[in-house]
């Protein structure tokens, strides 16, 4: 970044590729950092507060005040003193090996050291405190089982920037004081479009109208269900807030280490996923969204929030590579993080008829495919899905029966990926095929495996550094042409594909 | 104890060589299965010297109790004879379940650590439960029920044939 200029508040820190702030060459954390996470305190130091009033019997005034004011300020000093002994304690660092070191905890101490290879994504993070302190968290994520995430809190941003460049130049293998890529808007949300998807999301849409309704009740028999209100309204609103933060003035853009989104209403994201990375993409079409042409993306990626034991309840966040955007918008960046895949005109086997005796709604909907490179599978009639899993990302391959599928012959197939929200199942299928279809795809997988290159993603970039600019990245930009072609194609049944019509993709170029 | 046609082919195609796991786990099934009746036993017990209950309530407890009991018993030697698993070239298929039946295809490319686990109940049986790990979390891969030479010498193989072909993610 622009040279060596001395941060006013960084007596200690110095900028990463300049020299080394102690004889180890390792560097620390910004100073600000114990401030900022002694706020994280405050609930419970509020919570004790008020509590502290109630014990000393203290309820009326300025004592009161003045006990919960005393009591808040030493929780915060402590706090602030615990994270102050962190803070001394986390430095990091790159080893010999080219690898990232993190060495931390106050009682218990802690050596981490992160394989670059195996990189699986960098974000930077400026929750609302920072972001005003000018200041950003680190988040750097490798493939391994349990807990292979580390965050660096807190950077200056400039900083924080450039030693994610510094990782992802690293773990590609090229020179690390490499500038940072340059990059290429690819997309962005309008918060209009944002908003408005939001708000129909099936289950909000349905909240809220029975809000709407038991408002009219009340108004009518006045009588009081105010909290059902609260549950009824309050949780859609509060979803539609937490998401409307979240995605807010999302963008996608391309660079030769991967694509790079960034996000945020209040606290700030920037992720970084490189290439070959993505484990699975899934399209999640809510009912209201159709006659939009809107649809989500989501990703797995590996080694992204899950749990240590990785048991039957896993907790993971949900990865969004694009939070509303019509198909082709979607389509041509999917495009970008799999390569050569056209999801359009994969063929699809539907399930058999008689699956409609287990699945009453949603029976027509449920299909598999595959071609060369990926499978796919389609579920679901109100909130359609389509799941896609490159065949050299394929984990595993499962087949499973219930009782009831057992009775009418059916059986359901699934292809494991890493966790995440996007889970690629073909829902019952005639049980023999079943077993078919994964026998081939655990063969295809094989396959794909003997021949994957993609981890070696800087030998290989095809990203075209020619690709159309977007001029306009206040709004969705125009999909290159050759993507928008296929959007007819079996996946998208006649009737949702009206707001893609060939004839009006034609004319968006 | 002849039912040979214990899975479905769909779940265990016949083109594999499945081996079975031991009887010993239907003992294991049975010991867990009578601590549970146990358990329902003992509540329906406790209801009943409770003052202020109905009659009803232990009584129906205890019917339960049996009626699982019995249903379970039933299932034990069919639920142990469903476990299998196959060694094939490229990948491993395990299979088990009569209720919930499924086939488990685990590439050996893709297996990241290979675990043995015993309960008490199980290591006084002698018997050990071989666990796969894969990058997902839903693959589920876990033989019971095998002695621990077998067990060991399985791992040992997958472990052998994992490094071979490891694929990264």
């Amino acid at each position: 970044m622009s040279g060596q200029q001395q941060d006013p508040l960084s007596f200690e820190v110095v900028r990463p590729g300049a020299s080394a702030p102690d004889e180890h060459g390792r560097r620390r954390v910004h100073p600000l950092t114990p401030f900022i996470q002694g706020v994280r305190w405050w609930p419970a130091g509020i919570a004790l507060a008020l509590t502290s009033t109630v014990q000393f019997k203290v309820t009326v005034g300025a004592g009161a005040l003045l006990v919960a004011l005393a009591v808040l300020l030493a929780i915060t000093l402590m706090g602030t003193g615990w994270n102050y002994l962190a803070w001394q304690r986390l430095t990091f660092w790159f080893d010999a090996d080219g690898d990232l070191r993190v060495d931390s905890g106050v009682l218990s101490r802690q050596e981490r050291r992160l394989q670059l290879s195996r990189l699986q994504s960098v974000d930077v993070l400026q929750p609302l405190l920072a972001r005003v302190a000018g200041l950003a968290e680190l988040r750097v994520e490798v493939a391994g089982a349990g807990d292979s995430k580390v965050a660096l809190q807190f950077l200056t941003l400039a900083e924080a920037n450039s030693l994610r460049n510094e990782i992802v130049a690293r773990s590609a293998g090229v020179r690390h004081d490499a500038e940072e890529a340059p990059e290429n808007l690819l997309a962005a949300v309008p918060a209009g479009d944002l908003f408005l998807s939001l708000l129909m999301h099936a289950e909000t849409f349905v909240l809220l109208l029975v809000t709407g309704l038991l408002i009219f009740v009340t108004l009518v028999t006045e009588g009081t269900i105010g909290l059902l209100l609260l549950a009824t309204g309050g949780v859609p609103l509060f979803s539609i807030f937490t998401q409307f933060s979240r995605y807010y003035e999302f963008t996608v853009a391309e660079s030769p280490d991967g694509l790079r989104l960034r996000h945020g209403l209040l606290q700030k994201t920037r992720q970084t996923v490189p290439p070959g990375r993505v484990q699975a993409v899934g399209f999640v079409q809510p009912f209201l969204w159709r006659r939009k042409g809107w649809v989500r993306v989501r990703l797995n990626v590996a080694g992204a929030s899950t749990s240590a034991q990785g048991s039957g309840d896993q907790s993971y966040t949900e990865n969004v590579l694009l939070p509303v955007a019509p198909w082709p918008v979607a389509l041509a960046i999917v495009s970008r993080v799999l390569p050569g895949v056209d999801i359009m005109s994969i063929p699809l086997v539907p399930a058999p008829e008689r699956s409609r005796r287990r699945a009453w709604i949603q029976w027509r909907q449920l299909a598999v495919g595959w071609d060369d490179q990926v499978f796919i599978t389609r579920c679901g009639r109100i909130t359609e899905r389509w799941d896609v899993v490159p065949h050299a990302r394929t984990q595993s391959v499962r087949v499973t029966q219930g009782p009831w599928q057992r009775s009418l012959g059916l059986a359901s197939m699934h292809v494991d990926s890493t966790p995440g929200a996007v889970r690629i199942s073909g829902h019952h299928r005639d049980a023999d095929e079943a077993r078919r279809f994964s026998q081939e795809q655990a063969d295809r997988a094989a396959r794909a495996r003997a021949t994957d290159r993609s981890l070696r993603w800087v030998a290989q970039q095809q990203l075209s550094a020619a690709a159309s600019a977007v001029s306009d990245p206040a709004n969705y930009p125009p999909p290159p042409m050759p993507v928008i072609a296929p959007v007819l194609g079996p996946l998208v049944s006649p009737v949702e594909a009206d707001p893609v019509e060939p004839a009006e993709a034609g004319e968006r170029d | 104890m002849d039912d040979t046609r214990t899975v479905d082919d769909a779940f265990a195609p016949a083109d594999a060589a499945w081996t079975r796991v031991s009887p010993l786990l239907a003992r294991a099934y049975r010991i867990s299965l009578a601590v549970g009746t146990l358990i329902g036993v003992l509540v329906a017990l406790g209801l009943a010297l409770l003052p202020d209950v109905p009659l009803w309530l232990p009584v129906s407890v205890l019917a339960v109790d049996a009626v699982v009991t019995a249903w379970a018993s039933w299932l034990i030697g069919r639920r142990v004879r469903s476990w299998g698993y196959a060694e094939r070239a490229d990948d491993l298929l395990v299979t088990s379940g009569i209720i919930m039946r499924r086939l488990v295809i685990v590439p050996y490319g893709r297996m990241q650590l290979v675990d043995l686990v015993a309960g008490p109940v199980h290591r006084w049986l002698g018997i050990t439960t071989v666990q796969l790990h894969t990058a997902a979390a839903t693959t589920d891969a876990r033989i019971p029920g095998l002695t621990p030479a077998i067990a060991a010498d399985l791992r040992d193989r997958l472990a052998r044939r994992g490094e071979q072909r490891s694929a990264g993610l």
